[in-house]
């Protein structure tokens, strides 16, 4: 049994965060949980489905349908759970907005992970911003029993206020473990019912709807006042140093576990005292403004953006406090950096400048761990697994477009296949932006032929992120006679976030058996032209590719809809299986020499492919190779061979 | 001469507008690769050497190599090279009848050289409409099938490539002058592979003064309101006609040479060779008679299937007068000359166009290069 589910308040195990904040939802005795895979949230879904049979969990197709889900199953009365990574709250922020202003009834707390430093991230997004902007609480563990307390107070909190919660957690706090010492786990009894023949103003038993806006927004504005007036009292805001500190540290989040480390490790504690705030929207007056009177230097440690220093600043403009004998650092100063997420070493140099220590900005770690300094680790590029189908259909889109030689390109999309605009997706994309992007920008580039534009447009997704948000653009590029391909990699599965199901396959979060969505059929019901190849068979998906994008199949011009399946080399059902043994005779192998010029580990670059410098020849990593045999239609020496297996 | 390599060829050649899409730098490996008439360059080799630039008819010709090694003759800078005969050809009478240019000599010689087993294969430039298509052929209903002259420069080189990679030997080959350099250049061995042997059976050249942009002419007739792909054939009379004929379904269309011949390849203005100086044989027009060609005999080889195709019927020949021997040099000739000028003129003849380019790496996402 899971530690996560038994029943033994005050014990104390080692927990990752996700598994903290799974902890704290199963404490607040949540019914339903609903998400869509993204680094760093998706553990939470993930665990919440594999440990508990009583709650309905979720994988749902995009972040809004996942807030939606939630927010039912809070407005029949339950307390439920929404989960996404920061790029998912855009997406669900349009139903946020609204949600915020039409208020929820059972308990619903949405899990934001933000992931600063981009670590599995293509942009460095802040969700803390849209707590302000959708004008709804917002909580921020600072380590891993918080995560857990404040995960489960967090639902009782939503229920005083009737309002959605949202809690913060980073990369760096959910994927990393801590102790956490269990609470209470309550037996569930809450039946869900929707009352909606309630007075049009009450709220737990009218219809749920933001109009009358001007009445709900104002009854808003008192929740947030009340939750403010909460904070004020809150145990997760804490102080830690003198009573009159040379300077005052202002942190929120993780950020309070490197500031307090780099406080003991410069020796500077009777100097510096350190302000963690815990509930961080709506700022808490009165725990900040008592602080910032026993000080006059104040360093403000967040990451991403200046959330905090901005709110504390306001609240010092509008208070008693003598400004001119106060003096802030932040981001603002540059003393902590507008970009990149925050560690020991960016403290240190903060502090040591501010406090003019002697010894000017030093590494803590290597400093006081004496032996822990490493060696630099080589340099080694970001790429495809060996046997990844995206690498071969990258090697064939490129091909392409080459070929076609009118300087065709490819519009990116989110997965692991974003790493096709790296050398090992042989800088295949040419735009990257979010889920579904892709399909969206080649709609409106494939409409520019009107001003000379033709070049031929290519666009990729995952089948995770057709169901998200590709299908909309598709159908529009459609309707409007735009032009493009649309290649869907198909690789089964959500792959980047660990195999997730998606509406494509016929399993649900659970694993349980689903009415699958055929992807094709889907394509070719909307109108486009379809074709499905094996991005194995680099022949036959190049002369597909070709075809739709000279255009001289039927429905010419159009869009065309080009699937290339081939399960992810690492998913469940192909994990350690091979379908060809490969390998290399060296007697055909012509390594540099012209003819070649060792296309097979310069360009096509699979790791299970070695270059034999001593030898000059190609060979293969045994260990490493999964046996795909794409690299035999790679080498045009036929010195690479593959024989199947029996 | 040094030898450089893809980059200088991508630089100098391809992207300068130097290309004439002869196809000898393409599919001799996995980067330069030719599709449609065109030549591409599918992923970057690094290499300082290669055998695409040293095909390439454009980024230099050691003349002197070309001939100690097809000829065992020192160069001779004559305007029509070397050759042991001259003579004026047309089909034989047991030359299957064709659609041909002028006196179907060509198509008489590679039927004879594939029925006399000189060669088993043939690589020879057949076309769909006017979009040339170069073609593998092996019988004498698909030489007739390549017949007449195409206006569209085709890689015919890169089918040529393919096969000899692909290990086939004994090979024919029909192509332009720019065609035969490159398959002359590379028939010298010129990185000293080991494993290299000679591919060709029989080379036969076509004079050739021009070939046209496949861009250009398609966009020229979407101009004049004619469907570039409904185009059954186009034809280009000898002088002094001033149109082409340009043959649709149901009409035949005339435009204006005038029009034509700014669509010539940019690249063919530096091109010194009219008479496929690197062959067997060489064919092309006889200005006074349209019925017969001019057949330049340049090898022993060459001479051997030209004589079993008369002995077989398979080709007629005749001695051709001095006045039309005259007329090609002088024509050659100025051909050269205009070509040599076309180079001082672009800086081809500087030293610095046979120095290595240097080329910064592109600063790529993620710092890599």
């Amino acid at each position: 049994m899971s530690p996560l589910t038994r029943g033994n308040p005050g014990e104390t195990h080692l927990m990752m965060g996700n598994e903290a904040i799974v902890r704290g939802a199963l404490e607040a005795g949540i019914s339903v949980a609903a998400g869509y895979p993204g680094t760093p949230s998706s553990e939470i879904i993930e665990t919440l489905a594999k440990i508990s049979d009583d709650i309905y969990t979720e994988w749902s197709v995009n972040e809004k349908v996942a807030l939606e889900v939630a927010a039912a199953a809070s407005f029949a009365g339950l307390r439920s759970l929404a989960v996404m990574k920061q790029p998912g709250v855009n997406v669900a922020a349009d139903f946020l907005m609204h949600l915020a202003l039409s208020g929820v009834r059972g308990g619903m707390v949405i899990v934001a992970a933000d992931d600063p430093g981009a670590l599995s991230s293509i942009n460095e997004g802040e969700t803390r911003l849209y707590a302000k902007l959708m004008e709804i609480p917002m909580l921020e563990p600072g380590n891993f029993q918080e995560a857990r307390e404040m995960t489960c107070w967090a639902f009782e909190l939503s229920e005083t206020l009737n309002m959605p919660v949202l809690l913060r957690t980073v990369t760096r706090l959910s994927h990393a473990s801590g102790r956490v010492t269990l609470g209470k786990l309550p037996i569930p009894d809450r039946k869900a019912f929707f009352r909606f023949d309630g007075d049009m103003l009450d709220p737990m038993e009218g219809p749920i709807m933001t109009p009358p806006v001007g009445i709900k927004h104002q009854s808003q504005q008192k929740k947030l006042q009340q939750a403010a007036k909460l904070f004020e009292e809150s145990p997760f805001n804490t102080y830690e140093g003198p009573e009159s500190p040379e300077l005052l540290i202002i942190t929120t989040s993780i950020c309070d576990l490197y500031s307090k480390e780099v406080v003991a490790l410069l020796g500077v504690k009777d100097r510096v005292g350190v302000l963690k705030l815990g509930t961080t929207w709506p700022l808490p007056a009165q725990p900040v403004l008592s602080r910032l009177a026993t000080t006059r230097n104040v360093l403000f440690v967040e990451e991403v953006q200046p959330f905090i220093e901005e709110a504390v600043k306001v609240l010092a403009a509008g208070s008693q406090l003598d400004l001119s004998s106060l003096t802030f650092y932040g981001k603002y100063s540059r003393h902590i950096p507008m970009a990149g997420e925050m560690n020991p070493e960016r403290v240190t140099a903060a502090l040591s400048t501010i406090l003019r220590l002697e010894s000017g900005p030093v590494s803590p770690v290597s400093k006081n761990y004496p032996g822990t300094s490493l060696p630099p680790i080589p340099p080694r590029e970001i790429s495809f697994c060996p046997g990844c189908p995206h690498r071969a259909s990258f090697f064939s889109i490129n091909t392409v477009l080459q070929l076609d030689n009118r300087q065709g390109f490819t519009c990116g999309d989110i997965g692991c296949y974003s790493m096709g605009m790296l050398p090992g997706g042989f800088f295949t994309l040419k735009t990257l932006h979010s889920m579904g992007s892709g399909s969206g920008l080649a709609s409106g580039f494939g409409k520019l032929d009107k001003f000379g534009m033709d070049q031929p447009v290519v666009a990729v997704c995952g089948d995770s992120t057709f169901f998200h948000s590709a299908m909309p653009p598709l159908v529009n590029a459609i309707h409007n006679r735009s032009a493009f391909t649309l290649v869907i990699l198909d690789n089964s599965g959500t792959a980047m976030t660990g195999f997730q199901p998606h509406p494509g396959l016929p399993v649900d979060t659970k694993g349980n058996q689903a009415p699958p969505i055929d992807i094709e059929r889907v394509c070719r019901a909307m109108g486009a032209t379809t074709r499905t190849c094996d991005p194995f068979d680099l022949k036959a998906t190049q002369k597909q590719l070709l075809e739709f994008i000279n255009g001289k199949e039927e429905n010419q011009g159009g869009v065309k809809v080009l699937i290339l399946k081939q399960a992810c080399a690492l998913s469940p059902k192909k994990r350690h299986t091979q379908s060809f043994e490969v390998a290399v005779d060296p007697d055909r192998c012509i390594g540099e020499a012209c003819g070649c010029n060792r296309i097979c580990t310069r360009v096509f670059a699979c790791p299970g492919l070695i270059w034999d410098a001593e030898n000059n020849r190609a060979t293969i990593n045994d260990v490493l190779c999964a046996g795909c045999g794409v690299c035999a239609s790679v080498c045009p020496q036929n010195a690479i061979q593959r024989k199947e297996f029996p | 001469m040094q030898i450089l390599g893809p980059t200088e060829l991508s630089h100098r050649i391809l992207n300068g507008d130097l290309c004439t899409s002869c196809g000898a730098c393409a599919d001799l490996c996995p980067y330069l690769k030719s599709h449609g008439v065109k030549i591409a360059n599918v992923f970057a080799c690094d290499r300082e050497t290669g055998r695409c630039y040293a095909a390439c008819p454009k980024t230099g010709v050691d003349e002197t190599l070309l001939s100690e090694t097809l000829f065992a003759l020192p160069w001779k800078d004559a305007p029509l090279g070397h050759y042991r005969r001259l003579y004026m050809a047309k089909q034989g009478p047991k030359t299957p009848k064709g659609n041909y240019q002028n006196g179907g000599t060509v198509s008489s010689l590679v039927i004879a050289a594939l029925e006399q087993g000189v060669i088993d294969k043939a690589v020879l430039t057949g076309s769909d409409g006017i979009m040339p298509r170069p073609r593998m052929v092996t019988t004498a209903g698909q030489v007739l099938e390549c017949a007449t002259s195409k206006y569209i420069a085709a890689p015919t080189m890169a089918r040529l490539n393919r096969a000899a990679t692909e290990g086939d030997r004994n090979l024919g080959m029909v192509g332009t002058p720019c065609q035969m350099t490159g398959l002359a250049s590379l028939r010298t061995n010129p990185l000293a592979r080991s494993d290299f042997e000679d591919p060709m059976g029989m080379v036969i050249g076509i004079f050739c003064t021009w070939a046209l942009s496949a861009q250009g002419l398609f966009s020229y007739l979407e101009r004049q309101e004619i469907d570039p792909l409904a185009v059954r054939s186009m034809d280009i009379p000898p002088p002094p006609a001033e149109n082409a004929l340009i043959a649709l379904e149901e009409e035949v269309k005339e435009l204006p040479l005038d029009d034509i011949r700014k669509l010539v390849l940019p690249g063919c203005s530096v091109c010194p060779d009219m008479t496929a100086l690197w062959t067997d044989l060489s064919v092309g027009a006889l200005e006074e008679n349209p019925e017969w060609n001019t057949l330049i005999v340049r090898t022993e080889r060459g001479e051997a299937l030209v004589d079993r195709a008369v002995e077989t019927g398979l080709l007629e020949i005749q001695p051709i007068s001095q006045t039309s021997v005259d007329n090609l040099t002088l024509a050659a000739a100025n051909k050269r000359k205009r070509a040599l000028a076309a180079r001082e003129r672009l800086g081809m003849l500087d030293p610095a166009f046979q120095k290595p380019v240097e080329v910064q790496p592109k600063q790529t996402i993620m710092g890599f290069k």
